[in-house]
């Protein structure tokens, strides 16, 4: 029966793929990985795939083509920025403020559309690109050379809960493996030591939707975010044993890991024919080996002076916590860590990008917080090279309206918002998209998160169409049924 | 022996016999009933109609395009019509837009639109079918349609295979027909099955599947020392009469549900009252509840038994998803968000309804037809508007059937009895009724009956708040509130003998979450009220008053109202959590007071609190009633009007129009006095409004929406099912649109079926997936085309059609399985029959199986003696709560004393939280309940290997543990305990010279640590 053998085949394939790729889970459900090899490959192509990643360890990557990118850092601000009070300059908003407007829009998410608002913050051109940036991003404004710039990106959503899960995940709703699983399973680990999805909430709590928005959904857990904290003792959970268990040594431990391996790699020799039984032996050596190489990341006093100066790590409170947040993805990423999410504002009404009732007071010190140290991250990764190789992604789940609510806030808007990118294979300098007169609805080459994360795909050498995983009937994909790579800022 | 069996399998086949014979029968039956035949003198759509559909309309409306979502080369297709509903009107033939098309009739497109018209005469052969009644063929010849052309082999109805016969040879190893079928196979592809496992291994793996805990050593030594050859069996019966069997199995349905206690999305609020579902899911299993009612509770049980309060718990089946209160609830009513949260949160519930009973994946067609299924977008709104009218929310049910049955008929009386108002019935001037009218009469005027409200003469603010009266005597706040404040409040009343004062805090749409009070979240907080009077003119003469008692109907936990006459401005009275209602508060005097030339009152509130803590809106009253609990309610005006005029001078109508209030209270009070309900988070539109978030009172109209957009509205949906689905009816023919409760009837029936050949494979295989790791058909919430190919579809046949015929016992199913050679064969590798078939579909050996979250945990809290068997209630939080920044609060794993008590109950009575999930359970697999989860992933992974080597949970139960074996004297005997304990065996010789070394050296705890972390304790051979 040519099933049986090509199944079989494909388990040995599975498992080769799985311990090359750094990546052990075994999954239990093989439609999973055959999801995979049949819509994106031939399995002769992820054999070789697999043996050319053996001779070469440096992996160029890629499952369908070249990759330009090895990993991303991706900035999340969490709320809904405000684009026309950072980077969608309006010369008609800020001509007809204050005037009330007629565009058919009787409700907004929270309540009802006030006046036209200019921003109350001073507009200047950044760089050679002339690009627009208010004054709340006045180190930001110092790299959008460096950038790409999506003028017109739209949501489906104009509520936080879904609208975060569609700019993280593809879908409205919950249960969808977010970007970084994606990628993960797609692409295994670069490394051993750390996990290949990173996640660091804002200090002052998680985003919209709590761990929802780093979830594996469907993929195997293995693929989920971990979460770090990297004011807590322990930053990544359960790294350490649990504190206050007396009966804990290293001696102990070294020598029970030593025993545990010899009795679980018994128990697997005398059952052979699952994979499951040697994969656990191998996964407490490489639990060890995290262990041991976890610290060294977050040991930040190996930087220099000057770098934590550039990054404002000294400073106060969230503000201080962000700067050492966007330090640590880079060491995250120089170590081969794939995807490092890093969130600026936590849920809730305060202290994020969610400014519904004062544009002038609460925009700004938020976008202090995530300034000099973004900035700061983008000089770092060039000065090391890592330019060469990691992509950026600066992004929030919707936009805000060009009225007022509440006299001086604005309200959720998925009409249009503002996305930057950079690094590997990113166009520098140029933008794409437009909004209209006044920022309200986009309105030219109109973007979605499909769009961003087919793109994104695409760097990382996926075809976002043919990386799909069967659930519950439906081949899903990060890309819904949606996506088309955006050329025009691709270098 | 042999001859044991040889009974067994003749018993067996006799029951097939029945079974073929019975199900032969119901489908000649069905057929028989749904078919309809064409007479020879009328027009006869395969001669006459199909012919023209053939030649003119399928190019746009069949197999490859469906042009406004319709289809004419199937009778499916033609009975439902297209985008803008039926095609066919049979009341009026020709208004059927199918004839308006064709004739290019005003505002209707001429069909077809290329090429001519279509003749007259077709014309007529259409309209003069459609005026014989639209006949179309017998349904066989839909099934074969269906068949052929869509539907795969999960739509052929069911029918009984014969189990294959075996060789006498082989029959030695047959125990019931499951292992005929399963021979059959393994012989064909020459395998054959592996040895029965050993005794003890049987014993760990039947404890674990049914009733998700490992034996203890006592009860493993009992099952092994029983000699009988029927000891497994007996081992069996034993475990599925117990109660941990429900709690194993309840478990396994959570997931499919997608349960939790907690919202989930952003708001991600504890559902305090999701639970009750929970404990009717461990009920029901336990008492083998038949699945045909199983299914009919979950969905309908509210409406098909009323009174029956465990029918109306199940309904949280539908409510146990996610729920979007951001959306549902506090975003703009108008905006076009909340409608597509709403579209979303009724897919939640169809998506869960057909994926758990039908494995149809139907939200497929939520934007598109199905693209490999036959299900239309016609069809997946039609299950939408069977829920159109429920809502995800808290209900109140009596959970005491007697109570719950009284209630219901004293509403029944309410309503008969409310809708006599404004009439002159007899029944309300019968002699009866009209002697409540004269003792009401008498007591009126004795004064004794209520409270009267009192008329604010003047009310005054000492910290500037804007106090104004309303038409109804009430006192609202209004303006910028301060900080703290004192209201004086004059009233006056010419009564004597007052015994009481009352203050009603009242809600009002302007406060904070309505109030009552103006503090941010609606508080209040009443410091002290005092009352000073003096007789009318006479203010020289003002006395204070002796407050005697203070009652409230409401007290915040610490803030109780005895508070607010305590003469202490530090403490006072409050109403939280309870805001957003009216409350009252009666405050009785020492003695009756009244001059005789009328009493002026002053009272004081005094609200010093801070943060302002205002009373929003308040009320006075005064009663002369001797007992302050017998005060009733304030009489409208439109009695005390009435009552000006004396009993005997009244009129018919206004003595029918006091006796229906009287009575209508009667049964008021009498509802007052029942004991308070219980309330359950279920599907329902039997639920208090919360702001914007309110019951749809009819069900709300469904559209069918183009592309799955909102902004793009089709024709309206009428409540009904997959047509597709063969010899069952699709249309719903609902008797009262309006009554929402009928159309979940409709469902519950329809999936309830025993001609629904979906509901019955789709249980046997779910059951079948949990013993075997495996089901037959590898995807169970995937029947249609791309789900798993059935790998013995005549075994699951056989199952589905035993277990419909023999009355739906999931118990009868476990032990029939669980009995078998097949399953109890060891889990022993065959490198032959591993090539053959690596995956073991064909179940050449048992599947080794992976404990479970819950199931790891539940272990480690039995083999270390901790295990708190209590069942049922509240689900048990295994972390610390705290405010969050928003509305979610945070959740601390860490912190939380895992030895607490409450942590000692099984995984199943957890708090399941979803948007912060539990990190050990969640490192072993299991679902964070966004979606269903029909099977669990096992993964083996560092992080895995992380949690379980140091979390804290592990860690500490490895020393309890340790803690338990020091009742032995040696270390050699505390090894081979801890031994049993977690690996249900005996250390061997060579193990314990290495075990001994390793716990001498370290200490016993961190052996136990080691063992917790084996392969062998974590796998289940």
């Amino acid at each position: 029966m040519a099933w049986q053998t090509f199944a079989g085949c494909c388990l040995t394939v599975a498992n080769s793929f799985s311990l090359i790729s750094g990546e052990i889970a075994i999954y239990s459900d093989r439609r999973d990985f055959l999801a995979l090899g049949f819509s994106g490959l031939a399995l002769s192509e992820l054999l070789a795939r697999v043996d050319s990643d053996k001779r070469d360890p440096s992996f160029d990557g890629g499952l369908h083509h070249k990759a330009k990118v090895r990993r991303v850092i991706q900035i999340f601000l969490n709320g809904g920025m405000s684009q026309m009070d950072t980077f969608d300059f309006k010369p008609q908003l800020e001509k007809r403020h204050g005037q009330t407007v007629d565009v058919g829009l009787k409700a907004t998410a929270t309540g009802t559309p006030g006046p036209l608002m200019k921003s109350p913050f001073k507009w200047r051109q950044a760089g050679k690109s002339g690009r627009w940036v208010t004054d709340v991003f006045p180190h930001i404004a110092g790299y959008v050379d460096d950038m790409a710039f999506l003028m017109a990106m739209q949501s489906k959503s104009n509520v936080h809960g879904p609208a975060s899960y569609l700019q993280n995940t593809g879908f409205l709703m919950p249960g969808f493996p977010s970007a970084g699983s994606w990628i993960s399973y797609a692409l295994g680990r670069l490394t051993d030591d750390l996990p290949a999805f990173i996640v660091m909430p804002d200090m002052r709590g998680l985003p919209y939707n709590g761990m929802g928005n780093f979830s594996a959904g469907f993929l195997p857990i293995s693929h989920q975010g971990t979460p770090v904290n990297p004011s807590s003792p322990a930053p990544i959970p359960d790294l350490q044993p649990s504190a206050g268990i007396k009966f804990i040594s290293s001696a102990a431990t070294m020598d029970g890991l030593k025993l545990l391996g010899e009795m679980n790699q018994k128990f697997a020799d005398e059952r052979l024919g699952d994979s499951r039984l040697q994969a656990r032996v191998e996964s407490y050596e490489l639990a060890a080996r995290m262990q041991l190489a976890a610290p060294e990341v977050f040991d930040l006093a190996r930087e220099t002076a000057f770098i934590h100066e550039s990054y404002g790590t000294s400073r106060p409170g969230a503000d201080g916590s962000f700067s050492r947040n966007c330090l640590l993805a880079r060491r995250f990423v120089e170590r081969g860590v794939r995807f490092v999410q890093v969130w600026s504002g936590a849920g809730g009404p305060k202290n994020n990008w969610d400014n519904h009732s004062n544009i002038p007071t609460e925009l700004p010190p938020i976008a202090r917080q995530v300034d000099q140290p973004v900035a700061a991250l983008l000089m770092d990764l060039k000065a090391r090279g890592l330019f060469a190789d990691t992509l950026v992604v600066f992004t929030t789940e919707f936009g805000r309206m060009p009225f007022t609510q509440s006299g001086v806030g604005r309200d959720h808007n998925g009409g249009t918002f503002v996305t930057w990118l950079a690094g590997a294979g990113i166009k520098a300098g140029v933008s794409y998209g437009e909004s209209d007169e006044f920022s309200h609805l986009a309105m030219a080459n109109k973007t979605t998160c499909y769009d961003l994360y087919a793109t994104i795909l695409h760097l990382m050498g996926i075809d976002h169409e043919k990386l799909s995983v069967r659930h519950n009937g439906i081949d899903r994909r990060l890309t819904d049924v949606h996506g088309e790579v955006i050329k025009p800022i691709l270098a | 022996m042999s001859d044991r069996i040889a009974e067994t399998v003749s018993k067996a086949r006799l029951c097939l016999f029945i079974a073929c014979v019975w199900c032969f029968f119901s489908l000649a039956y069905s057929l028989a009933f749904d078919g309809t035949s064409a007479v020879a003198e009328r027009i006869n759509f395969t001669n006459d109609v199909q012919p023209i559909f053939k030649a003119r309309c399928v190019e746009c409306h069949g197999a490859t395009r469906q042009r406004g979502n319709l289809r004419l080369d199937i009778v499916a297709g033609i009975r439902k019509g297209g985008i803008s509903g039926s095609i066919i009107n049979l009341k009026n033939p020709l208004d059927s837009h199918l004839v308006l098309h064709v004739k290019g009739a005003a505002n209707f497109e001429r069909m077809p639109p290329k090429g001519d018209a279509l003749t007259t005469s077709e014309i007529e052969k259409l309209s003069e079918w459609i005026r014989q009644g639209a006949v179309l063929p017998v349904e066989t010849e839909n099934i074969k349609n269906i068949i052929a052309n869509q539907g795969g082999w999960s739509f052929i109805p069911l029918k009984l295979p014969v189990p294959p016969l075996q060789s006498n040879n082989s029959m030695a190893w047959v125990r019931n027909p499951i292992d005929l079928f399963i021979l059959e196979k393994l012989r064909k592809n020459g395998l054959n099955p592996a040895p029965e496992a050993d005794k003890r291994i049987l014993a760990r793996r039947i404890f674990i599947d049914l009733t998700g805990l490992p034996p203890t050593p006592y009860e493993l030594l009992e099952f092994l020392n029983d000699a009988a050859p029927n000891a497994y069996e007996k081992l069996v019966d034993r475990l599925l009469a117990s109660t941990r069997y429900g709690e194993r199995w309840a478990r396994h349905w959570l997931d499919v549900a997608h349960y939790a206690d907690s919202h989930g999305q952003d708001q991600d609020r504890f559902r305090p009252n999701a639970w009750p579902y929970r404990d009717y899911l461990i009920r029901s299993f336990n008492e083998d509840k038949p699945y045909s009612r199983f299914i009919s509770e979950q969905i309908a049980g509210d409406v098909l038994y009323p009174g029956d309060p465990d029918a109306l718990v199940a309904t949280g089946f539908l409510a146990a998803g996610p729920w979007d209160e951001s959306g549902l609830r506090d975003i703009n009513e108008n905006s076009v968000d909340r409608q597509i949260a709403r579209n979303l949160d009724r897919d939640d519930i169809v998506t869960s309804t057909m994926t758990t009973f039908t494995g149809l994946t139907v939200h497929c067609a939520r934007c598109h037809d199905h693209k490999f299924d036959p299900i239309t977008q016609v069809d997946y709104y039609a299950l939408q508007a069977v829920f159109a009218g429920v809502d995800k929310a808290q209900r109140a049910y009596d959970p005491d059937p007697v109570v719950a049955k009284k209630r219901l008929s004293l509403q029944s009386d309410l309503q008969m009895v409310r809708a006599l108002k404004g009439k002159v019935d007899p029944i309300l001037l019968s002699a009866q009724n009209q002697r409540h009218v004269a003792d009401f009469e008498k007591d009126w005027r004795a004064g004794s009956t209520s409270w009267f409200v009192l008329k604010p003469e003047m009310v005054v603010s000492k910290s500037g708040s804007t106090l104004v009266i309303l038409p109804d005597n009430s006192v609202v706040a209004n303006g910028v509130a301060p900080e703290k404040d004192i209201y004086s409040v004059t009233v006056s009343t010419p009564r004597t003998g007052a015994t009481g004062i009352r203050l009603e805090v009242l809600t009002d749409e302007k406060l904070p979450f309505k109030g009552p009070g103006r503090a941010v979240n609606g508080n209040l907080h009443l410091s002290e009220l005092k009352v000073t009077i003096h007789p009318r003119g006479k203010p020289e003469k003002s006395i204070p008053l002796k407050l005697k008692s203070a009652t409230a109907d409401f007290n915040q936990a610490g803030w109780s109202i005895d508070r607010a006459i305590d003469g202490d401005v530090q403490t006072a009275w409050g109403i939280h959590p309870e805001e957003g209602k009216s409350h009252q508060a009666v405050f009785g005097f020492e003695n009756p007071i009244g001059f005789d030339e009328g009493t002026v009152l002053h009272v004081e509130l005094d609200q010093s609190h801070g943060r302002m803590h205002l009373i929003g809106r308040f009320r006075l009253s005064m009663t002369t009633a001797l007992s302050l609990n017998d005060a009733g309610k304030v009489i409208p005006p439109n009695i005390s009007l009435i009552m000006e005029t004396p009993l005997a001078r009244q009129t018919d109508v206004q003595r029918a129009e006091i006796s229906q209030w009287l009575w209508e209270n009667r049964i008021l009070k009498e509802l007052a006095t029942m004991p308070p309900q219980s309330m359950v988070y279920c599907g329902t539109n039997q639920y208090a409004a919360d702001g914007s978030f309110r019951p749809a009172l009819t069900p709300r109209p469904i559209n069918i929406l183009a592309r799955g957009e909102i902004s793009k509205p089709g024709a309206l949906a009428a409540p009904g099912a997959v047509l597709a689905v063969p010899g069952l009816k699709a249309d719903f023919q609902i008797k009262d649109p309006n009554d929402e409760g009928l159309r979940r009837v409709a469902l519950a029936d329809w999936l309830s079926n025993p001609a629904n050949m979906l509901t019955w494979r789709v249980i046997v295989n779910r059951i079948w997936h949990y013993h075997f790791g495996k089901g037959i058909v590898d995807t169970p919430n995937d029947f249609g085309k791309m789900g798993g190919i059935p790998s013995h579809p005549e075994l699951l046949d056989w199952l589905a059609s035993d277990f419909v015929n023999s009355g739906g016992s999931l118990k009868n199913l476990h032990r029939l399985i669980v009995t078998s050679s097949t399953y109890r064969q060891s889990v022993k590798h065959e490198p032959v029959a591993f090539a053959k078939d690596s995956d073991n579909r064909l179940l050449w050996r048992m599947n080794r199986g992976r404990m479970d979250a819950e199931t790891l945990r539940d272990s480690v809290l039995l083999a270390s003696a901790r295990l708190d068997d209590s069942m049922y209630g509240p689900p048990v939080r295994h972390f610390i709560m705290k405010p969050g920044i928003h509305v979610t609060p945070e959740a601390d794993y860490d912190r939380y004393d895992v030895d607490a008590p409450e942590a000692r109950r099984r995984s199943v009575y957890r708090y399941i939280f979803r948007t912060r999930p539990d990190p050990l359970l969640e490192a072993l697999d299991c679902p964070d309940a966004s979606q269903s989860a029909p099977a669990r992933s096992v993964s083996v992974s560092a992080p895995q290997a992380l949690v379980l080597w140091n979390n804290k949970f592990v860690l500490r139960h490895a020393g309890h543990l340790a803690d338990l074996a020091v009742s032995f004297d040696t270390p050699l005997q505390r090894v081979r305990f801890v031994t049993q304990q977690l690996l249900c065996r005996l250390p061997t010789p060579a193990e314990e010279a290495t075990w001994l070394e390793y716990s001498t050296k370290h200490g016993l705890a961190n052996f136990c640590r080691v063992l917790l972390n084996s392969s062998e304790f974590l796998f289940i051979d």
